[in-house]
């Protein structure tokens, strides 16, 4: 996983592969969603042009498709930290949910006057619900030896069962009809910017991985998280806690992840709904891999991903190809990258 | 007689390296060649080229009667050639039994479990390599693992054995025992290459030497015709020939390494059980012994990579038994480990980096400072390199060696903790570790120096201990150190 | 009687993941995959038993569904050398979207019959003559046919890796590549079957949830099932019949949770749906750490000095 990892010949020689390679998978990538389209039994060129319309027809589609990436955004800057120091956490759907939880829990139990001590409050609470909950599965993993991949999934259901159980209960609306919580005060309700028709937590999202990319490149943290992905022996001998970095990357990519899931519902759906995390942490994922792990370049990952899902449901409607054929080119594309970057695609 | 192997010409370049330059190798049926070299001299590549492991750039192999080429070990393994690596390929979790048919068409494709079993125990018997089929491989002392490696050759027939360093990581007991099966074999017509780069072994078993000096073969000759001194200067070349580090000797001082009693190691590991040692400013300590009796342990416990059960360790009079590597670091504690790709270095990163690994914390993380430092110290320490943001897995063994050394070296330790410092180098490598370590002991710091090659670290060090199961069998000032002594040592005998 | 029959019938559709995602692990690669295998099982045997009307045709092409997710983890994950998680990761994706945009292809050419495109009557229960019939324990023997499998499988298996040459092979690739090479093998290609071979078996586990429990498909019907035979496996430390054992454990949690339902027990439904996952993490927890985990699992090979 560690871009450290993938080098073999000389530097140069190693991008320059590389930059083949992946030149390579995006190109596969667009041949497959072609041929997706063409086995679909339609025009491939209509279901672009509705695909793009869908995505970037209008000042308020193209906001969409902005809020669409943020989550994805923010979580999946934690997933690449976490790889990068060689710990696959699939948790982020979890993750995100609990944030979620805990960012209701804060909007509707203190009402708090001020909008800005309202919202704030609540993004902090989402991004501790994430980060508590990773930090669970750190725990599991580090104290009794369960494999973190499993920790993370298994506890993906808990999650979210976790959530459809509160909205069942104490943090539900009554008579709904639907497992959803009252609407949030508007004190809580995450502002929208004038200029791009996107919420605040857009923002906020580029400024996390612009900071994930300093601290992975220009801190002795980020530097220790690289040695512990190519080599825990190494990372020991260096003097770092291979359990402390553990511990510190999870945390830190479920309180991203929680804050995510916060901002999705403050901004989005201004209350909690069910299901409202399904598929984020694949996404998010994904969104690490196409980044090539690296936080900064996470942020076009994230856009092409949430424009591409935008685009899909126009494409749906108006030309008939279902929205899950974006699913399949997700998968495929990140297949074809893992294929592109894999220490034998370098040689 | 015409041999039952030729090979002729061979070449195999790596890169703008000629690793081997027109060999030409003759083994006979009932003949034990031996195959002598320094490391790097191309024994394992011309072994691994005649296994089917490698292909030759050019050359031919004729083996009884027919040609070898563009072969797979498994058909290397069907004409008749068989192998024991010198880092054994058994499956430890799996039984001797399993670890026989693995492979092996005999065996039945439903397995004839009973019927191997029973050939294991015959054919063991029949040349001295008892082992019980049914005993899990993973428990098995390496001696014992190396029976069965060589039994899985020779039940499969193999007319011609290849054996590479198969005595490094044996007792003098285990190595006599080996020596006698492979005159058996010799016996019943087996072919035998023996690789080694030790000379009493080679002069007390084969029947014929060849000597291969950076990828050319130098000598070549009947061993009743050879010295130990004739062989060991084709080996070194031109005047290299008992070569030892002669550096300034310093002053011996105050005490500056103590260890007490110290005990533990990872559970199923070797146990260290109670090992104790003092090193004096000005000092080197050499540790010897069979690989596997406790060096990792014990380097890893005093680097503190290993928290040790009981015992205490002190340095310079403080107690840092339990102190972390930081700590450690702090308190002038250097450490080149023997594992180099995984633990002394990040193969992936680039030299700077790898330089900076053992940083202080307090120090600044400056991209300018690292690379000032890097390209400073990649000229003192004469690193072959393009620049310092090169890739640490680009570089030969040397050059990484390097890395490890200048980087502990560079903070001026009071104690450097070296392990196996030479494995894998070549001699002008080697050569250059031998001088960093002199020139550290001229400069009044205290030397622990682990290795498995007797006569290496006898070349380095004014007092010699050796490790056995775990303990110190024995600790002699080198000057009264004497072989047979050191042998009985490795070989469990006390002081 | 009839909670542990039911868990049996429940566990069937783990039991059969678990059994492929075994031989995958065995061989030295990951089965995160399992979820993505049993989706496309699930969807391609329906297909073909609903159009060809035949439960051993629909068997079949659940065989070969599972089998395409199979070879897509082996070119990844084991040709060029990919993490074996996230290449499993990746597969369930491409698995769930897949047979979701089959599903709604189907269901547009079908006409307005919308998510009903496919059905199929549930297969029937079967006993061993005389057995079912037994007092107090015959309604453990009166099970449908792919349960029967199911407890086929584990013996077969059990048999295969112990006492075949292949099965001894592919354990070796599992434990030391390198070993396995040194003996005339070819690791990376015992690993690329085992990964297919086990993906057709996941592909079986699938289909019975669409041939035998349920007789449609929906979207995402699998709903994390291949995680928890995944636990199952590892819980199970690697072997078939300790892999049966933990998968009769958490499909007791489920046919608790349906039972307690039926009965108008007022215990929150969610919770109950909760159970086999904590059931699994607890047991996880408790179990820690194995040494029979196959030493070489997830570590990728490089062989290519011999090519």
């Amino acid at each position: 996983m560690d871009g450290g990892r993938l080098g073999v010949s000389g530097a140069g020689s190693v991008l320059q592969t590389l930059g083949a390679r992946l030149g390579l998978a995006a190109l596969l990538s667009g041949l497959t969603a072609v041929l997706l389209v063409v086995l679909s039994g339609h025009d491939p060129v209509a279901a672009v042009q509705a695909l793009a319309a869908g995505a970037f027809g209008t000042r308020s589609l193209i906001g969409a498709g902005l809020d669409r990436s943020t989550p994805y955004l923010l979580a999946g800057v934690g997933v690449a930290l976490c790889f990068r120091a060689g710990i696959i956490n699939i948790g982020a759907e979890g993750q995100i949910a609990v944030g979620g939880l805990g960012a209701t829990a804060a909007a509707l139990g203190a009402p708090v006057g001020s909008p800005v001590a309202a919202i704030t409050l609540a993004l902090i609470a989402g991004a501790l619900a994430g980060a508590a909950w990773s930090g669970l599965a750190a725990l599991l993993h580090l104290v009794r030896g369960v494999h973190e991949v499993l920790a993370t999934l298994l506890l993906n259901f808990v999650a979210l069962l976790l959530v459809q159980l509160l909205l069942a209960g104490p943090l539900g609306q009554a008579g709904a009809g639907f497992l959803q919580s009252p609407r949030f005060p508007p004190s809580a309700r995450l502002p929208r910017l004038p200029l791009l028709d996107v919420h605040l937590g857009f923002p906020l999202a580029v400024l996390a991985a612009a900071g994930g990319t300093v601290l992975l490149w220009r801190t002795r943290l980020g530097f220790g998280l690289r040695v512990l992905g190519a080599s825990r022996s190494a990372a020991r001998y260096a003097g770092f806690r291979p359990p402390v970095l553990t511990m510190l990357v999870m945390l830190l990519a479920g309180a991203l992840a929680g804050l995510a899931g916060a901002i999705e519902i403050l901004g989005l759906h201004r209350r909690l709904v069910e299901g409202f995390s399904n598929g984020f942490g694949f996404r998010a994922v994904t969104v690490a891999l196409l980044g090539l792990l690296e936080p900064v370049l996470v942020v076009p990952a994230a856009l092409f991903v949430g424009f591409m899902e935008a685009g899909a449901l126009s494409m749906q409607r108006e030309v008939g190809v279902p929205t899950a054929m974006v699913t399949v080119l997700e998968g495929l594309t990140v297949l074809y990258v893992l294929a592109a970057t894999s220490r034998r695609g370098l040689r | 007689m015409t041999p039952m192997l030729q090979m002729r010409g061979i070449v195999r370049r790596f890169g703008a390296v000629t690793a081997l330059d027109a060999v030409d190798l003759d083994v006979c049926a009932g003949q034990i060649v031996g195959l002598l070299g320094e490391n790097g001299s191309g024994k394992s590549t011309l072994m691994r080229i005649l296994f089917g492991m490698l292909r030759p750039d050019a050359g031919g192999i004729v083996f009884k009667g027919g040609e070898l080429s563009g072969h797979t070990p498994a058909q290397a393994m069907r004409a008749g050639l068989g192998m024991i690596h010198q880092h054994f390929t058994l499956v430890e979790a799996m039984t001797v039994l399993e670890n026989v048919m693995l492979g092996w068409p005999r065996a039945g494709r439903v397995l004839r479990r009973r019927e191997i079993s029973r050939m294991i125990v015959e054919t063991g018997a029949r040349y001295g390599l008892e082992v019980d089929p049914g005993a899990r491989v993973r428990d098995l002392p390496l001696g014992r693992r190396q029976r069965v490696e060589i039994l899985k050759a020779i039940l499969r027939g193999a007319d011609l054995l290849i054996l590479d360093e198969p005595t490094s990581n044996l007792a003098p007991a285990e190595v006599d025992g080996l020596l006698g099966v492979l005159r058996r074999l010799r016996q019943d017509g087996t072919g035998i290459v023996l690789i080694s780069h030790k000379l009493p072994e080679v002069l007390a078993v084969c029947d014929d030497v060849v000597v291969l000096r950076a990828g050319r073969v130098v000598a070549r000759l009947p061993v009743a015709a050879a010295t130990r001194q004739s062989l060991a200067a084709a080996m070194l070349g031109p005047g290299m020939a008992g070569a030892a580090v002669k550096a300034g000797r310093g002053t011996v001082g105050a005490v500056r390494l103590s260890v007490r009693d110290l005990r533990g190691g990872p559970p199923g590991g070797m146990v260290l059980g109670g090992v104790s040692f003092e090193i004096r400013a000005g000092e080197v300590l050499g540790v010897a012994g069979v690989d596997g009796n406790g060096q990792i342990e014990l380097v890893d416990s005093l680097a503190g990579l290993q928290r040790p059960a009981a015992g205490r360790i002190t340095l310079d009079g403080r107690d840092i038994t339990f102190a972390s590597v930081t700590a450690r670091l702090r308190a002038g504690l250097a450490y080149s480990p023997a594992d180099r790709a995984q633990t002394g270095l990040v193969r992936g990163m680039s030299i700077a980096d790898n330089l900076a690994l053992r940083q202080d914390r307090r120090t600044p993380r400056r991209r300018g400072l690292l690379a000032r430092q890097a390209e400073r110290l990649i000229r003192e320490y004469d690193i072959r390199a393009p620049g310092p943001q090169a890739v640490a897995a680009t570089l030969s063994g040397g050059n990484q060696q390097k890395i490890v050394l200048a980087r502990e070296i560079e903070r001026a330790p009071g104690i450097l903790i070296a392990h196996q410092p030479t494995w894998g180098l070549d001699p002008g490598a080697a050569g250059f570790v031998l001088q960093q370590v002199a020139r550290l002991r001229s400069a009044g710091a205290a030397i622990l120096y682990v290795a498995s090659d007797l006569e290496e670290v006898l070349s380095v060090s004014d007092h010699v201990a050796v490790l056995f199961e775990g303990r110190i069998a024995g600790i002699a000032p080198r000057a009264e150190a004497r072989m047979d002594q050191l042998g009985l040592w490795m070989a469990g005998g006390s002081a | 009687m009839d909670l542990l029959a039911s868990a049996i019938r429940i566990g069937t559709p783990l039991l059969l993941a678990a059994l492929g995602g075994l031989l995958s692990e065995r061989a030295g690669v990951f089965a995160v995959g399992l979820e993505g295998m049993m989706l496309a099982g699930a969807f391609a045997g329906l297909f073909g038993a609903w159009a060809t009307g035949s439960a051993a045709v629909g068997l079949l092409c659940a065989m070969l569904g599972g089998g395409v997710i199979g070879v897509l983890v082996a070119v990844v994950a084991v040709r060029s050398r990919a993490d074996n998680m996230v290449t499993g990761l990746s597969a369930n994706i491409v698995a769930l979207g897949a047979t979701g945009m089959l599903l709604r292809l189907l269901s547009q050419r079908g006409g307005a019959s919308g998510g009903e495109a496919m059905h199929w009557v549930p297969l029937a229960a079967w006993s061993p003559p005389g057995l079912g019939r037994l007092p107090v324990l015959g309604p453990l023997f009166v099970q449908p046919p792919l349960t029967w499998l199911g407890l086929g499988g584990c013996v077969a298996l059990t048999w295969f890796l112990r006492h075949s040459a292949i099965g001894l092979t592919l354990r070796a690739a599992g434990e030391s590549p390198a070993a396995a090479l040194a003996a005339g093998a070819d690791p990376r290609r015992v690993r690329e079957r085992a990964v297919v071979a086990g993906a057709m078996v996941a592909g079986l586990g699938g289909a019975v949830l669409s041939l035998q429990q349920v007789g449609s498909f929906t979207e995402g019907m699998t709903g994390g099932r291949g995680y928890l035979a995944l636990a199952a496996l590892i819980v199970g430390r690697w072997t078939p019949f300790g892999a049966a054992l933990a998968c009769l454990m958490f499909g007791g949690a489920e046919a608790l949770e349906l039972h307690l339902e039926a009965a108008g027990v007022g215990i929150n439904p969610y919770l109950l749906q909760m159970t086999p996952y904590l059931a699994a993490l607890t047991v996880l927890v408790l179990v820690g750490p194995s040494a029979q985990m196959p030493a070489a699992i997830g570590r990728s090979y490089a062989n290519d000095e011999t090519r």
